[in-house]
């Protein structure tokens, strides 16, 4: 089999199976008894199994194996769910998710499983027998089905007087050789009826693969009480049990089900997990991301000759012409939000990894935290989504080590225990909001204070001035960390400049705010899609450009005698502040430029957040939503440029990242 | 083998351009399309010295790059005859900026000969070979190495060299 093509595939279903596990791993720890979860579990263990089976993937398949068959001790009530099947359970999802990955770059051999599997085989075997296996319960569990072909043969065989028994055979406990002992049962029986069918098979019977009994379905013409005088006087055999079945009293074995004793658990359970699909599904198709992107590029080519029509069209000043131009306006506008939105995913995609984290967090901790989470469903252009993965788990980190307080402390404080942490999600305009917020010790804003002055990241005299939200903003500074004892969770000191820089390449925007003693409340900003933005215009000697309207703060007008230097530079004084002055052109490095001999200048005012910077431009042209394209790996990485994009006349104009500089 | 086998013999596809006066070529199998240049470049402020700019190819951004600056030759202003050979390199599209377009020419694999260290002016490090067809001599570029822009260093090494 040509693998290659299918591993996109597998590591699609892959990813959903690992995060199903995840989820209902969780879900079980919380509800143990829930059958239904740990079916889902289960289905989920059983379809990796086999897909990474069929795709060769050993270390994966055996890993899988190993887990399916404690869950299915589990479904079986022969082992109940502890703190440390659970943990041991999470193990092996963590496993599986690094031989993913180790998959997905071709090196699966290079991931060491014998821990693990090792741990799981302690809950597969040997603590089997810890369970409730008390004889009354397991009775329960060993039941005879047949398959429907055999169901005839003994409908048929009724006709002519024979009758079906099952005898329920339990061997002495210190039998020695029980799988030989079977066997000998068996032959012995045969000479008086058919044996129909056993459980476990009588395969497993000589394999030894089974306690102390086992049932036989046997059609004969003797009476009852005979076969289950004959089995009494065998050697080993303790007691037996026999009982008449009628062909319409037999239990019917489904497709797919094992037909080993291990798995054969009340009729209910096997319903559950066999013949209820998953429910709120509805069909979807599997599509390459990279013909998304192909759509999105053909759909931004349609929105670029649409404006050039609608250009041509007002020139001719034909009514008609006018009116339909119109129309094809509306339809390429809703073609293009449709095809934004098949790019759109969930947040619930990202959010739906954080239960763990914050459980994983909260043991390593020893705090009591619960996860409320709102808004899951709300939607993000793909591309973001993953982006915004890593900054989430940082701040999320951030909540439980240094926001939530240990249970004593709470206690002492009156506060409920357990801490929460909330994620919520919702769009905005343009934008989606995501707040992250918890209700721990909040900052100290003394405490960043002081670590501000001896970092000196601000002067005492800037700090006078601040007030606390902007103080509470200064741990986003490149090297700011407050913890007091370093923590292997957070507290590196590398941390929420990172996440600011991550949001910020985004095109987002990070908020804190923070009451001390109450908790803390991080709100990211992020844009719908990092396709299409929105930017202006602004024209510098022959060449046009576009700002991304996120970063634009105001746009002003400036004449040239309200210019000032100081230490050498031009600055402006706008209601009361300074903004620092730079011409664009030599942002750019770039020769031509009108501005400098004008008496009005247009200032395109920037904000990263903390400071305001006025780019000086030679005209501003207007407002534009544009398509985003890369320069690629050639020009991609040029400070202070974004990329590029292409305008109604065809020309390209370049999208302007001004944020490095300000 | 080379006699019996004649009209059989591997041959390859090349592209012919000019360069000032000296003719290059490149694998006709690495060749998109050729354009005229009547758009117009797009300067990249700040991009390495021998990236000309951006042109819109039906709405994708291609980059063009100036094989002359490239190679650290001193040659006359581009002229009517001047052309962009778009190229695949890898899996990104790029445009060299050429004086002129000549033909495509057929040639036997076994005219192809190793770049000496310096052939016409160009360091053999962006060579694939010289091909001696008849009194010509066409100097075969290698692309992935002519056109990474990552070969900054060896550039400069080329240039100062």
């Amino acid at each position: 089999m040509e693998v290659s093509q299918y591993l996109n595939v597998f590591m699609d279903e892959c990813q959903e199976h690992l995060q199903t596990l995840n989820q209902s791993l969780l879900a079980l720890e919380q509800d143990p008894e829930n059958t239904e979860i740990l079916n889902s579990i289960f289905r989920a263990a059983h379809t990796l199994k086999g897909a990474s089976a069929t795709m060769g993937f050993n270390k994966m398949s055996n890993v899988t194996h190993e887990l399916e068959d404690v869950l299915s001790l589990l479904r079986q009530n022969e082992l109940q769910v502890s703190a440390e099947l659970v943990n041991v359970l999470f193990e092996a999802l963590d496993l599986l998710e690094v031989l993913a990955q180790g998959i997905a770059e071709g090196r699966e051999e290079d991931v060491e499983i014998t821990g693990v599997i090792q741990n799981l085989q302690k809950f597969g075997n040997k603590e089997r027998k810890a369970g409730p296996t008390q004889t009354e319960e397991r009775r329960k569990t060993l039941q005879l089905r047949y398959l429907p072909a055999e169901i005839e043969h003994i409908k048929e065989m009724a006709s002519t007087g024979l009758t079906l028994n099952h005898l329920h055979v339990y061997l002495q406990e210190d039998c020695l050789l029980k799988g030989a002992r079977a066997f000998m049962i068996l032959r012995e029986l045969e000479a008086h009826g058919d044996v129909v069918r056993t459980i476990p098979t009588s395969k497993e019977l000589e394999d030894e693969q089974f306690e102390n009994e086992f049932i036989i379905g046997i059609l004969s013409k003797k009476p009852l009480d005979f076969l289950v005088r004959f089995l009494e006087k065998m050697l080993d055999v303790a007691k037996v049990e026999g009982e008449t079945i009628s062909p319409e009293a037999l239990l019917v074995e489904r497709r797919g089900v094992q037909t080993n004793a291990n798995t054969n658990g009340d009729p209910d359970h096997q319903k559950t997990s066999y013949t209820k699909a998953p429910s709120n599904v509805s069909p979807t198709v599997r599509v390459d991301i990279r013909k998304l992107d192909d759509l999105m590029n053909l759909v931004g080519e349609l929105v670029i000759t649409r404006s050039r029509l609608e250009q041509l069209s007002s020139e001719k000043g034909d009514q008609i012409m006018e009116e339909t131009v119109e129309q094809l306006s509306r339809l390429t506008m809703d073609l293009r939000d449709q095809v934004l939105k098949t790019r759109m995913v969930p947040v619930d995609h990202v959010f739906s990894r954080f239960p763990r984290l914050v459980r994983d967090l909260a043991r390593e901790t020893g705090k009591e935290i619960q996860l409320q989470i709102t808004g899951a469903e709300t939607e993000l252009d793909r591309t973001v989504i993953d982006e915004i993965v890593d900054p989430m788990v940082h701040i999320i980190r951030n909540c439980v080590d240094h926001g939530i307080e240990t249970p004593e402390e709470r206690n002492a404080l009156g506060k409920p225990n357990p801490g929460t942490v909330e994620l919520n999600a919702y769009q905005a305009g343009n934008n989606v909001v995501i707040e992250i917020s918890d209700d721990g010790a909040g900052l100290k804003l003394d405490k960043i204070r002081a670590k501000a002055l001896e970092r000196g990241v601000v002067s005492a005299e800037e700090l006078e001035n601040m007030d606390e939200e902007e103080i509470s903003n200064l741990i986003f500074l490149p090297g700011f960390s407050t913890s007091e004892k370093v923590t292997d969770i957070s507290g590196r000191g590398v941390g929420m400049d990172v996440v600011k820089t991550q949001i910020t390449n985004l095109g987002g925007i990070v908020q804190l705010q923070s009451v001390e003693g109450e908790g803390t409340k991080f709100t990211i900003r992020l844009p719908l899609t990092l396709a299409i933005i929105q930017t202006l215009i602004v024209q510098l000697g022959n060449d046009v450009f576009a700002i991304p309207s996120t970063l634009i703060d105001q746009t002003i007008s400036v004449a040239k005698k309200d210019i000032k230097l100081l230490r050498n530079r031009e600055v402006t004084f706008h209601r009361g502040e300074v903004i620092p002055l730079i011409r664009l052109q030599e942002f750019l490095e770039v020769q031509e430029a009108k501005n400098m001999a004008l008496d009005e200048l247009d200032v395109v005012v920037v904000s990263n957040g903390e400071r305001r910077i006025g780019f000086v431009v030679d005209t501003l042209l207007r407002q534009q939503d544009v398509v985003i394209k890369s320069l690629g790996a050639y020009l991609g990485n040029i400070p202070g440029i974004a990329g590029a994009t292409i305008l109604g006349n065809g020309k390209i104009a370049l999208i302007l990242d001004l944020r490095s500089v300000a | 083998m080379k006699e019996k086998k004649e009209k059989q013999e591997e041959t390859t596809q090349i592209i012919v351009f000019k360069l000032g006066e000296e003719e290059f070529g490149v694998n006709i199998l690495q060749v998109r399309e050729i354009e005229k240049l009547d758009q117009g470049i797009t300067r990249v402020p700040r991009a390495p010295h021998f990236v000309e700019g951006i042109i819109n190819l039906r709405g994708e951004i291609i980059p063009i790059v100036d094989l002359r600056a490239r190679f650290g030759l001193t040659l006359p202003e581009l002229g009517l005859n001047s052309r962009v050979i778009i190229v695949e390199v890898g899996e990104a599209l790029v445009g060299m900026l050429v004086d002129a377009v000549e033909e495509v020419l057929r040639i036997p694999v076994s005219a192809i000969e190793p770049a000496p260290t310096i052939t016409k002016g160009v360091d053999s490090y962006f060579l694939a070979g010289v091909a001696k067809i008849d009194e010509r001599l066409v100097v075969l570029l290698n692309l992935e190495r002519t056109l990474s822009p990552e070969e900054e260093k060896e550039l400069n090494e080329a240039e100062l060299g």
